[in-house]
């Protein structure tokens, strides 16, 4: 072949290589960079005051001092919210008004009884008063704005009477005025319309029934039995996700008839009269105000547990039980791995029986790890556990030991592998000198073959920490104790986070918690990995006497 | 360490250097060419290793067939012939090292020291200590100096760690490495050079104390140096061990061996003084292949 042409395909091949080694890299930057940076958003991320107090709340962390003037300074801000919405109330939420001056009439009738007026006076007062309550509530029930006047005039003409005077009676004549005075700003025909967006704002700013809000429940409110429910926004991303949907309505229109409905936003400050209108402005100007968000380094992510299925806190339960099972399963794997491999390579004779046992092995490699799953249940726990006398119910031991039939193929051939690769001459060497073959094996050829005995090690390794399928039946649970023995189930980083993938919206509303269970399996994986790498390096270099 | 180890330690160097100096001015080594075997009569007559008809089979192929020589101890004996005769197949059966090929078949007696060693009562371990070996290529364990050398001794049970260091220092004395790994014992023997290795090797076998040595081409992987190095120490050796050499090398024969062996297709043909192997052969495929008319 002529040297240029030569010359020339040997670039070529050179640029070929160097080109896919550069797309790996770039494939591996693409899949690995967005999940790595948002796991790490569960670490590094801007909390708001509500984290603060979530953090002393529940994990008692942070100066109670401090936490108190931080809220006083927040609730201050909030303080207007609150009232606007209150004045806006006192218009459109007729329900409620109504209930108010029920509740105001019974509070008189009582204090009549304690005064021990005479019968007929006291007949004479509680007929006047329910009267005016129950005009008031045909007032507000009425959409008439003149007829409102002139049952509210009617009411307060009452409001001169000596013996209503320093009663409880009188609120009912605050109220009729608040009233009065709103329903002039509104349009009284969109009472209901208007008595519903309220409650979508007030779900959005607060909390409704099943989703935490922007600033958390108004003070003095009695505590949601959800805990989520008890806490604003915690981190600045999720304030500023719920200031959008605050400040805009997203709703699908159909555009033209007969085509897909389109999604439209709306400003939503439109849906309301301009009494409440304000409000969107205050609240989009002094968010930052009322929330306070800090640059947050939440590393106890790693240790805490969690609180309200993976809303609030950490996944410390989740690495230690990856951990547990990660050790004991290794514990299983290393010594049989390795003993199966030093039999199949020095004990054995090439006969087919040999065959057979090395193609069980490598068709064991290859099924699928639902199958193990289900093998574990079966033979493990229940069929083992009850045999030895333990509780038929799945377990950490259990998942180790299913992991470790797993992981067992993989162990053996790169142990053989391994033990193969020992040069013959040491071997020889040992027996010339007298010993048996056991101790030719366990003094020479196994520490010539560990580095290669380690490699298959670290494959396993990644194997057990990071399967799912197999510990579904076996060992893993969602929600849980920590566990205090190896016969209690566990939760682990895998099958925790396949469970909040499949779970519920909870995935959706905390996604730096999804993210950053993955990523910690991940970087647990690669601690492990780097441990024992570094260990086999340092076997290699001992044995090669660098 | 301690000052009376110390002692310890400088008188044993103290006496094997005497010993080695002995060693040096009784044999003459220095001109090899020249050397002279010693004549048999002069030696133990008595045969150490002593063949008796052996014939060994891998399967239905001859590995070595009828074989019949009496070795001598305190000599070197050196085994020539083409590749593929049968000479590493009868130095290996010296200390049963074909056991681990499958399918091998021995006939006829292979006495070490008046016991038949494929006598089934044969206790492998005392004859793999009395008959220690060295091999083609120099095959240290991935282990420090020390443990190499040492792990013939605590195979013998010697746990003791002042004994182990005697023996290997002993060991190394005797193999002359001593003076040149005595300050890293510590350090891989793989980090050695090729010679330093293959002498690290003899230590290692003279560390179980054997009576007969067996070297089956022992300097084919080493430079002229390394090889002149073990050629020395080979003579030095000679005056408490019984060597047997395989060699490819006629003239390696010639300035190390006393007596010389010619095998040919698995066949004892000529089994005499180097001397008159060389000089004049009484067959003449001896004469044929040390002239080099073939092979």
């Amino acid at each position: 072949m002529n040297l240029s042409v030569r010359g020339k395909l040997d670039r070529v091949f050179t640029a070929a290589t160097g080109l896919s080694v550069v797309l790996l890299t770039l494939v591996l930057v693409a899949i690995l960079g967005p999940m790595v940076y948002r796991g790490s958003s569960a670490v590094f991320f801007q909390g708001t005051v509500e984290f603060r107090k979530m953090q002393r709340n529940l994990f008692g962390r942070g100066d109670e001092q401090l936490l108190h003037a931080e809220v006083a300074e927040t609730e201050e801000f909030r303080r207007q919210v609150y009232d606007m919405i209150d004045g806006f109330k006192k218009g459109v939420d007729v329900e409620a008004m109504s209930e108010q001056a029920r509740e105001i009439h019974r509070q008189f009738g009582q204090e009549l009884r304690d005064k021990n007026l005479p019968a007929d006076q006291y007949t004479k007062l509680r007929e006047l008063t329910r009267q005016i309550r129950d005009k008031l509530d045909s007032a507000f029930h009425s959409q008439d704005i003149d007829e409102i006047q002139r049952m509210v005039a009617e009411v307060l003409k009452n409001a001169d009477n000596p013996q209503l005077k320093d009663t409880s009676a009188e609120k009912l004549f605050a109220i009729a005025r608040q009233f009065l005075q709103a329903a002039r700003q509104i349009d009284l025909s969109k009472h209901h319309e208007y008595a519903a967006a309220l409650r979508e704002v007030e779900g959005i700013l607060f909390h409704s029934e099943t989703l935490p809000g922007l600033l958390g429940p108004r003070p003095g409110e009695p505590a949601a039995p959800l805990v989520m429910l008890r806490y604003g926004a915690t981190r600045w991303d999720q304030a500023q996700a719920l200031l959008d949907r605050f400040l805009w309505v997203q709703e699908w229109v159909e555009e033209k008839p007969g085509h897909p409905l389109v999604m439209k936003r709306r400003v939503r400050a439109e849906s309301f009269p301009p009494s409440l209108r304000p409000l969107f402005a205050y609240v989009e100007q002094n968010a930052g105000k009322m929330l306070r968000p800090q640059r947050t380094v939440y590393w106890q992510f790693l240790i805490d547990d969690n609180v309200n299925s993976h809303y609030f806190g950490g996944i410390g339960p989740e690495i230690l039980g990856t951990m547990l099972i990660t050790v004991i399963g290794m514990l299983f794997v290393i010594p049989l791995g390795i003993i199966s491999a030093a039999y199949l390579v020095e004990c054995s004779s090439d006969g087919w029986t040999m065959r057979i046992i090395r193609m069980g092995i490598n068709t064991l490699a290859g099924v699928p790890s639902i199958v193990f799953g289900l093998f574990g249940l079966a033979f493990f726990v229940l069929f083992l556990f009850p045999l030895l006398g333990f509780e038929p119910k799945p377990c950490i031991l259990a998942a180790s030991m299913t992991l470790a039939v797993l992981t067992l193929p993989v162990m053996i051939r790169a142990s053989e592998e391994a033990i193969r690769a020992v040069p013959p001459s040491y071997k020889e060497g040992s027996l010339a000198l007298g010993a048996s073959r056991f101790h030719t094996f366990l003094a020479v050829t196994f520490p010539a073959a560990l580095p290669g005995i380690l490699t298959g090690v670290i494959l396993s390794l990644s194997r057990i920490a990071g399967e799912t399928a197999p510990i579904l039946f076996t060992g893993a649970v969602s929600l849980g104790a920590v566990p205090h023995s190896v016969f209690a189930p566990t939760r682990t980083l895998s099958y925790g986070s396949y469970d909040m993938a499949v779970g519920d919206r909870l995935a959706m509303m905390v996604p730096h918690n999804q993210y950053g269970m993955v990523v910690a399996l991940m970087m647990l994986i690669l601690i492990l990995n780097a441990a024992a790498i570094l260990l086999r390096s340092r076997v290699f270099k001992k044995l090669r006497g660098q | 360490m301690s000052r009376e180890k110390k002692e310890d330690m400088q008188t044993l160097a103290l006496t094997s250097d005497i010993r080695r100096s002995n060693i040096r001015t009784t044999i003459p080594t220095i001109d090899r060419k020249e050397r002279t075997p010693k004549p048999a009569g002069d030696v133990c007559e008595c045969a150490i290793i002593r063949s008796e008809n052996f014939s060994l089979y891998y399967g239905s192929k001859v590995g070595v067939e009828n074989i019949t020589m009496d070795i001598y101890p305190c000599s070197v004996t050196a085994i020539i012939g083409p590749s593929g005769c049968g000479k590493s197949t009868f130095l290996r059966s010296i200390n049963r090292m074909n056991d681990l090929i499958p399918h091998i078949r021995t006939e006829g007696k292979l006495l070490v020291d008046g016991h038949d060693i494929y006598d089934k009562r044969t206790n492998l371990v005392n004859l793999c200590q009395q008959v220690g070996m060295v091999f083609q290529k120099p095959n240290p364990f991935p282990k420090s100096i020390f443990d190499n050398v040492a792990y013939g001794p605590s195979l013998q049970g010697v746990r003791n760690k002042g004994e182990l260091q005697n023996a290997v220092e002993q060991s190394l004395r005797a193999a002359a490495l001593w003076d040149e790994v005595k300050d890293d014992l510590k350090k891989s023997a793989l980090a050695l050079s090729g010679g330093q290795q293959q002498r690290l090797c003899i230590a290692r076998a003279l560390a179980t104390k054997p009576r007969v040595l067996l070297m089956d081409e022992p300097c084919s992987a080493l430079d002229p140096i390394a090889t002149g190095r073990i050629e020395d120490l080979m003579g030095q050796l000679q005056s408490t061990y019984t060597i047997v050499i395989v060699t490819h090398s006629m003239q390696q024969a010639a300035r190390v061996s006393e007596r010389a062996a010619f095998f040919c297709l698995g066949e004892l043909i000529e089994y005499d003084r180097t001397s008159k192997i060389f000089e004049n052969p009484s067959k003449k495929e001896t004469e044929d292949y040390v002239t080099g008319r073939f092979g």
